[in-house]
């Protein structure tokens, strides 16, 4: 009877001892679903070809339309930065580094490998700006318009790729026809995005990238 | 035979509730909040700038800060965020050492109602952090890019060194920079290595590939401790001719642009972002929730050209 005894109270030693070994692998072990962990990294089915397309088409060229006039931005920027910056820029980062969207209308006064030199029409203190034909790289673009949020994206790497997307549209669509009509003394319209540093603002070199660009011969 | 049951019964249940107070050893409110500042290494003056400055403004704001080196290691990473939880930090300001690797750590205080702010490094999740600051390395490296085509007037051969592979940071710097030289077909990358963000290792590496190509004409680093590392190996072989482009703002690099040692860095804002992130841990102490996911900090272009506008790390004036 005692011998019984013992070899109950043994058995109930080892199943509580297991149960314990149970409960602190189960703590110190979990499992996640492989598709669980592969939905975190970078989207397969993502395609910022089709995405930067409709953008562009269906957002970004309506929104242009309603861009600030750059010589009214440069008259802001002249006489009140940070009210113009507080207006009219846009940046999903925090920092420096500020993106606007700008409109005008000019004459062509010259071209080099990478940039048309444009005079702006009503602009009485004969501000040149140059429309970058060959950089137009980067989210300059993408940020100005305002339209778009990081953490609408599941990671950056994505989000930056809508970008290359874009410039590649400008790149490719946008300005071959235009650097082939780009004439000295051809009037041209455009909008585009500039980017500002809010702390060593620079208007003397204003670098546009476009957006939509059209030769009025 | 009752009796003899008791006394194990007993252990296991002081055990069991042992382990499970461990998650909520948080402080009091009468205490003074700790805040666990968790960085990938300390090996690095960048990191260590990074790690300080989020300490000195957890103190401003009253709380009280320790810094945890994981040594570039995602296992001693873990040991960190298993002490910080059991120990009680009331949140964490993370740089984290794996995008994917460190996912589990930021789940893991997420489960034990602890918030995590990364600082500078990305996990990829979502679903974890209560908020990401992060560098626009993708932006910076755009422009590095462009400075990178015109300062080599569109031809040569380079190598590149690339950071941790297992970092997004590196991945997002390469691809803002080849985004732009790509497009250059007279610009020839004739080796891409990693040296894992480390000085000793860049000099390693480099001078491996000088071996085999001793013509380069330019080297683009993915920080600026590998630049420094380059350079020095670039020195050794006479070869100071060649172009060498960091990314980071450190401030061995600051000095080298002024003295025309090296080319270009995009400079990274580590106050700004250690900083934002104590601000952070402090709003959601009181109470604050609705935090943005993620929140890019913007990286600027330092050349010989603007050196004037910058000191290291990007220190305000």
């Amino acid at each position: 009877m005692q011998k019984s005894n013992m070899r109950r109270i043994k058995l109930i030693k080892y199943i509580l001892t297991i149960a314990l070994i149970v409960f602190v692998a189960y703590n110190s072990v979990y499992f996640r679903k492989l598709d669980e962990v592969k939905a975190a990294s970078p989207s397969k089915s993502f395609n910022p070809k089709s995405f930067a397309s409709d953008f562009y088409k269906n957002k970004l060229l309506p929104r242009a339309d309603s861009a600030v006039d750059l010589n009214v931005l440069i008259s802001i920027l002249k006489t009140q930065p940070d009210e113009a910056f507080k207006k009219y820029s846009n940046a999903l980062a925090i920092g420096n580094i500020r993106y606007f969207l700008v409109k005008g209308e000019g004459i062509i006064h010259s071209k080099s490998d990478d940039a048309v030199i444009v005079k702006l029409k009503g602009d009485r203190e004969e501000t040149n700006v140059n429309i970058a034909i060959e950089f137009v790289y980067g989210n300059a673009i993408r940020d100005a318009s305002g339209l778009m949020n990081l953490n609408d994206f599941s990671n950056t790497a994505e989000f930056n790729s809508i970008s290359e997307s874009i410039n590649e549209i400008i790149r490719k669509e946008v300005l071959p026809s235009f650097v082939r009509d780009a004439d000295v003394g051809s009037d041209v319209k455009f909008t585009g995005a500039i980017e500002i540093n809010r702390k060593y603002v620079d208007i003397s070199l204003i670098e546009i990238l476009p957006i939509d660009l059209s030769i009025q011969n | 035979m009752k009796t003899s049951i008791k006394p194990l019964l007993y252990t296991c249940a002081l055990i069991i509730v042992g382990m499970s107070g461990c998650a909520n050893n948080r402080t009091s409110a009468d205490e003074k909040k700790k805040v666990a500042i968790v960085v990938s290494t300390l090996n690095n003056p960048w990191f260590v700038f990074l790690a300080e400055t989020a300490a000195a403004q957890v103190r401003a704001l009253g709380y009280e800060p320790k810094i945890f080196d994981s040594q570039n290691n995602t296992a001693l990473e873990t040991e960190h965020f298993e002490n910080a939880l059991a120990s009680g930090y009331d949140a964490i300001l993370f740089n984290p050492t794996d995008a994917d690797g460190s996912v589990a750590n930021v789940k893991r205080a997420k489960d034990a109602y602890v918030p995590v702010f990364c600082m500078d490094r990305e996990v990829n999740t979502t679903d974890g952090a209560t908020s990401q600051i992060l560098s626009d390395n993708y932006s910076g490296c755009v422009a590095l890019g462009k400075y990178f085509v015109q300062t080599m007037n569109k031809k040569g051969k380079y190598v590149e060194l690339l950071g941790l592979v297992n970092d997004n940071n590196t991945w997002n710097r390469s691809k803002g920079f080849h985004s732009v030289v790509d497009n250059y077909q007279n610009l020839q990358m004739v080796a891409q290595q990693s040296a894992e963000f480390d000085r000793n290792k860049a000099m390693e590496v480099l001078e491996s590939i000088l071996q085999a190509h001793p013509d380069i004409d330019a080297v683009f680093c993915g920080n600026d401790a590998m630049a420094s590392g380059a350079y020095q190996a670039l020195a050794a072989a006479g070869k100071t001719n060649v172009k060498v482009y960091g990314f980071d703002g450190a401030e061995d690099v600051i000095e080298s642009i002024r003295n025309g040692k090296i080319e270009a860095t995009g400079m990274q804002f580590p106050q700004l972002i250690a900083e934002q992130a104590a601000i952070f841990a402090d709003e959601y102490f009181k109470g604050k929730r609705d935090f943005a996911k993620k929140v890019p900090v913007a990286v600027e272009l330092v050349t010989k050209k603007n050196i004037e506008n910058y000191l290291a790390y990007g220190k305000r004036d």
